[in-house]
């Protein structure tokens, strides 16, 4: 512990030591879970893929092939083409920068004013908590897919509107995980021990609570990024979300269920795709969650 | 009991309240108003204003929230804006074809991860982990399949491959056995969504109760297996079972839209869906407001229940 204060730079606030432990604390227990590493094996593959696309020798997402209409996976064409002559797997991978930008926009939105509003509830109790709760339980009131669908409704479809939308819903979740975390760590006697030496209200706050809240709020975020990926292609494929031409998996998944009969490759594999990213989001919360606490050791 | 069901009803109360208003207030924030937003580009001016007088769109704000929470109370939702029915008409049609999609899927739901879930407990228990992991790996797979895809990979093997379901088709209360067959496939696939948390939970329970003293007491006594896992474990299981009905009610909501909009079902996932492609936020903003109300009527249902099932809850 000792030898690493030294090493970790001067900075004011909390975010340096937090993320100086997580570091710490994380990246060899991390490694070593095997659930992350099976996270890492499915999504390494996905990300390089997603980053290399261009260079890939496939045509490009928009490109059509009227000469190579409706072609079942071929070496050229992995996952076959569709009634345009698009190369499935070219829209896959565009639609999968989408999807990722999409869950890991709606992660940080919803950890950082979770984390705020939350703090703010439970931290100053009283009028505050009472505002923040009631309004987070009006807007746990929707189911979380309706609550998106009716958003998009009003603000319209597009990356920016979907993304609002899901972590509109997403936030109040958010903001109740974090604020029982401060009630929780409040009454713990660490706690009390700082403040019977005297330690201002901001002490507790920044050295004491908010570091120890970080770990599960992280879980939850990438639980959340997961869900995010798969909220973004179920409205997609309603036909409010991300709309054509630009790819989305949920609305290559929407042209092919017309087709369905004829070319099964539209529709099914962006979906597999979908699966395999679900997975792996969820098997790197499992991971994380292990790596960060340290009571659920293997 | 009773006590604590009227502050959890005024609660409820109160909730509503909030998402009533607070669907009215969102959809007064629409980038010009709901009838520009309506009419598109198809009309302009005095005909726009026309609109905008039969919408109630030009009394004052007060007035027209008042106005809207009148409509709700005497269940007067308005008339939709391409068909002018009334809105209450389509949505009391709809409802029973929703609900009797919703209500199947937990009974199948529950007759499918019951068994599985104690299954895996048991082998779990045993200490045979193969079986467990099997079960548990599937359910978590099905889980996190997306609802919208896995149904249109159920509809590609069971209907188009293997003729078993029909795949369109009227959708009826007159002829029940079509009716059924219909919905047949809906339902399958909203199972194996949701199947998932409820195989898990049961699992947990049983398996936290197998290795309970009592149950050792009753092997001792030369129970059958059968009996102590009747008996105990799958007595001890059902609470939080049926609080995991309640609580996914929420995911059986929005995974009623998605068969419903796939399978072509009348039912009020699709009335939402259509509403929005043609914009008529008359429906919207009342099947909105429906389905929380749905949601959290349930909800508190749930709660009512587990409180009364529970001997160790005091009220």
């Amino acid at each position: 512990m000792t030898q690493n204060t030294i090493n970790t730079p001067a900075s004011p606030g909390m975010a340096a030591p937090a993320t100086a432990w997580l570091l710490r604390m994380g990246k060899g227990r991390f490694l070593g879970n095997r659930k992350a590493r099976l996270a890492l094996v499915i999504l390494v593959p996905i990300l390089l893929l997603t980053a290399f696309a261009p260079l890939l020798p496939l045509q490009a997402p928009l490109e059509t092939n009227l000469r190579a209409m409706m072609q079942p996976p071929s070496l050229a064409h992995p996952f076959g083409t569709d009634r345009m002559g698009r190369d499935i797997l070219a829209r896959t991978l565009s639609g999968v920068q989408i999807s990722l930008f999409v869950g890991l926009s709606v992660a940080l939105l919803a950890l950082v004013s979770g984390m705020i509003l939350g703090t703010l509830a439970g931290f100053l109790g009283g009028i505050v908590d009472r505002t923040v709760m009631s309004i987070v339980d009006i807007f746990l009131a929707f189911p979380s897919l309706l609550l998106a669908i009716g958003l998009v409704a009003v603000m319209g479809t597009g990356v920016v509107p979907v993304i609002l939308a899901i972590a509109l819903a997403d936030v109040p979740r958010f903001i109740r995980l974090q604020r029982s975390l401060v009630l929780s760590l409040r009454s713990r006697a660490f706690i009390d021990a700082a403040r019977t030496v005297k330690a201002r209200k901001s002490w507790l706050m920044s050295r004491h609570i908010l570091p120890n809240t970080v770990a599960p709020m992280l879980v939850a975020a990438s639980i959340a990024a997961a869900n995010a990926i798969l909220v973004e292609a179920s409205l997609s494929f309603l036909g409010l979300g991300i709309m054509p031409p630009v790819p989305s998996l949920g609305n290559i998944i929407r042209d092919g269920q017309t087709y369905l009969e004829q070319a099964w490759w539209i529709s099914t594999l962006p979906g597999v795709v979908i699966l395999a990213i679900a997975i792996s989001f969820h098997f790197l919360s499992d991971g994380v969650r292990e790596a960060l606490d340290p009571r659920s050791r293997q | 009991m009773v006590e604590y069901s009227l502050k959890k009803f005024a609660q409820l109360l109160f909730t509503v309240f909030g998402v009533v208003t607070l669907v009215f207030f969102t959809l007064r924030f629409i980038p010009g108003d709901a009838a520009s937003a309506m009419a598109g580009d198809a009309i302009s001016g005095e005909a726009l204003e026309l609109l905008r007088e039969q919408m109630g769109l030009n009394a004052p704000l007060l007035s027209q929230y008042l106005i809207y929470i009148k409509g709700l109370v005497t269940f007067d939702f308005g008339v939709t804006i391409t068909t002018r029915l009334p809105v209450a008409d389509l949505l009391l049609r709809a409802l029973p074809v929703t609900l009797s999609i919703a209500v199947l899927t937990i009974v199948l739901t529950v007759a499918l991860s019951i068994p599985l879930g104690t299954l895996a407990a048991l082998m779990a228990h045993r200490g045979q982990n193969g079986l467990d992991n099997l079960i548990t790996g599937t359910a978590m797979v099905l889980d996190l399949m997306p609802s919208f895809w896995t149904a249109l990979v159920f509809l590609l093997i069971f209907s188009l491959t293997l003729g078993w379901f029909p795949a369109s088709g009227t959708v009826s209360f007159d002829a029940p056995m079509d009716f059924l067959k219909r919905i047949a496939l809906p339902v399958l696939v909203l199972s194996v969504t949701q199947m998932a948390t409820m195989a898990r939970i049961t699992r947990t329970a049983v398996l936290e109760v197998l290795s309970e003293d009592y149950v050792r007491t009753a092997r001792a006594m030369g129970w059958s297996e059968m009996r102590v896992l009747f008996r105990h474990a799958l007595k001890n299981a059902s609470l939080p079972i049926v609080t995991v009905i309640g609580l996914s009610f929420g995911n059986l909501l929005n995974g009623t839209v998605i068969v419903e909009f796939i399978f072509t079902i009348p039912g009020i996932g699709n009335l939402l869906i259509n509403g929005i492609n043609s914009r008529d936020y008359q429906m919207v903003q009342t099947l909105i407001v429906f389905y929380a109300l749905l949601f959290v009527g349930i909800n508190f249902i749930t709660d009512i229940v587990y409180r009364a099932l529970d001997p160790r809850v005091k009220f």
